[in-house]
């Protein structure tokens, strides 16, 4: 009986799943389709303006391009930089000790009160008057890694306390010193919880990391502004740079989605 | 300072990427232009290579570089308010400061640009010469600024240029040094000259009063740059770059 029911549900299913996958692939389609469309369609105004010029982009493309490997080396040192203050800061923030707390929460609260560009200037070009001088790299990637590291801290503190309180609770039960408990159950599991906002913060940081480009760090967006306006070609060098912090962009949350999902594999 | 260079066989120079034809950036990352040549001498006679740092011009001409770079050859103008936070060499040569104006307005004369914009590079000794607080090093004389002329900063000489090329009419003239307005006319840059040279800019190599300790450095600096004058090296790289020598004072 029930071998024959099965026998009668199966084509069923399967056609059940054949359509919706014909839906989905109508859906890619038209949605593919949008895209190129507008994509072409901005294409064609700007080369309609007649100030495309290939020869521009042969001869200069290559010094503008190699502005990437700086970029993705101050974003990539940059977020580890902020991670590590963001989880400091975090554990600040839930401290119970008043001088951490404060310390942490006033770190949080001026950082992202104030802009970016204003911190880019002030660690450049005030700390000297200080007696601390900094060459643009080491420079930006303080910045970079301070600014985000105070939202970050925010992001963090928000995923420690989404752990569930049993983790916590089960973990002192068994005898686990706080410290133990924080680093082996607890913060484990709001990395994962995480994962997503640290991801969509490093996609954002590939774009900060063009703010950078005020302390004439040569890196893609400065030769980009540099070698158009001397050239006349402001059109195509800032295109090419836009193009490129695009194609970083959708490379890196190509990988983002494929890590959340490996994380969230625990969850089926 | 002279000794530290010496050592590590390099001596910083700070340059402007987009000031031709004095100084500019080449697609393959080199520089290129009068200044830089002049630079690549003064370090051949030292006995060391050059690195090429871009700083902003309006960072140079302020002082307190936090010894980001040893020196300037930058086609910087000798002036009063800069001596004193920079020390000048004896001027590598002279340019007259020229007036522009952007073609289909129709103004002749400097008179015509009374109550007008007038677009210049921010740091420069033009935007000091139309508010009034420009005293040359040598006490050169200043022609009149035209009656409520008004200025229109850009971060450089260039980008006013290119932002006429481009288009854009912000300003109606433009002051920036006589070969910096030629090089933009030649380029096709709607503009043409109006009125005689405003003022005559005596242009030195600079280091920051700021810096170590740098007599033994500012000494030899200024040897070489004589010696240059004598032996005829930077004659023959004005007529090389601006079709003129503009090394004596005119």
């Amino acid at each position: 009986m029930a071998v024959a029911q099965a026998a009668v549900q199966a084509p069923i299913v399967d056609a059940i799943a054949q359509a919706q996958r014909a839906a989905r692939r109508d859906f890619m389609l038209k949605f593919s389709l949008t895209w190129a469309v507008i994509i072409a369609a901005l294409g064609l105004v700007i080369y309609a303006t007649g100030n495309a010029d290939p020869a521009f982009t042969l001869e200069w493309g290559p010094f503008i391009l190699a502005g990437i490997g700086l970029t993705i080396f101050i974003c990539v040192t940059s977020i580890t930089g902020a991670t590590i203050l963001a989880v400091l800061g975090a554990l600040g923030r839930l401290s119970v000790n008043p001088f951490l707390n404060g310390l942490a929460s006033l770190y949080v609260s001026l950082v992202r009160g104030t802009p970016l560009i204003v911190q880019i200037y002030f660690i450049f070009y005030a700390l000297p008057l200080m007696g601390v001088v900094l060459d643009p790299i080491p420079a930006g990637i303080i910045a970079l890694s301070f600014n985000y590291g105070a939202y970050m801290t925010e992001i963090f503190r928000a995923g420690i306390q989404a752990v569930p309180r049993g983790q916590r609770e089960a973990a002192q039960a068994l005898g686990m010193p706080e410290g133990l408990i924080m680093r082996r159950i607890v913060l484990p599991q709001a990395t994962r919880i995480v994962v997503p906002a640290i991801g969509n913060d490093f996609v954002a940081m590939i774009k900060d990391s063009s703010l950078v480009s005020v302390v004439g760090l040569q890196e893609l967006l400065w030769r980009a502004n540099t070698v158009g306006r001397s050239n006349q070609q402001i059109i195509q060098a800032l295109l090419i740079a836009a193009l490129v912090y695009w194609a970083l962009t959708i490379v890196f949350s190509y990988f983002q989605a494929r890590l959340e999902k490996r994380l969230a594999k625990g969850d089926r | 300072m002279l000794a530290r260079i010496k050592s590590n066989g390099v001596i910083r120079v700070g340059t402007d990427p987009n000031y031709a034809p004095q100084s500019f950036q080449k697609a393959d990352g080199t520089f290129d232009g009068f200044d830089v040549e002049v630079a690549n001498e003064i370090a051949k006679r030292l006995g060391v290579t050059v690195k090429f740092e871009t700083p902003d011009f309006s960072v140079v001409e302020a002082g307190n570089w936090a010894d980001r770079f040893d020196i300037s050859v930058g086609s910087m103008t000798v002036s009063e308010k800069r001596k004193g936070v920079l020390d000048f060499t004896e001027p590598y040569y002279f340019t007259p400061a020229q007036m522009a104006v952007i073609k289909d307005i129709g103004i002749t004369s400097l008179d015509g640009l009374a109550g007008k914009k007038i677009c210049v590079g921010e740091g420069t000794t033009y935007y000091q010469w139309l508010t009034g607080t420009l005293v040359l090093g040598d006490g050169g004389a200043l022609a009149p600024v035209p009656a409520g002329a008004e200025a229109l900063t850009q971060k450089t000489d260039q980008d006013c240029a290119q932002s006429v090329k481009s288009g854009r009419r912000d300003a109606d003239g433009w002051l920036s040094s006589s070969t910096t307005v030629q090089e933009a006319i030649d380029k096709g840059t709607p503009f043409v000259t109006v009125g005689d040279p405003l003022f005559f800019e005596p242009l030195a190599v600079a280091t920051d009063k700021a810096a170590p300790p740098h007599a033994e450095l500012q000494a030899e600096l200024d040897r070489i740059v004589k010696e240059m004058h004598t032996d005829g090296t930077l004659s023959k790289l004005s007529m090389k770059w601006f079709d003129k020598d503009l090394t004596t004072k005119q």
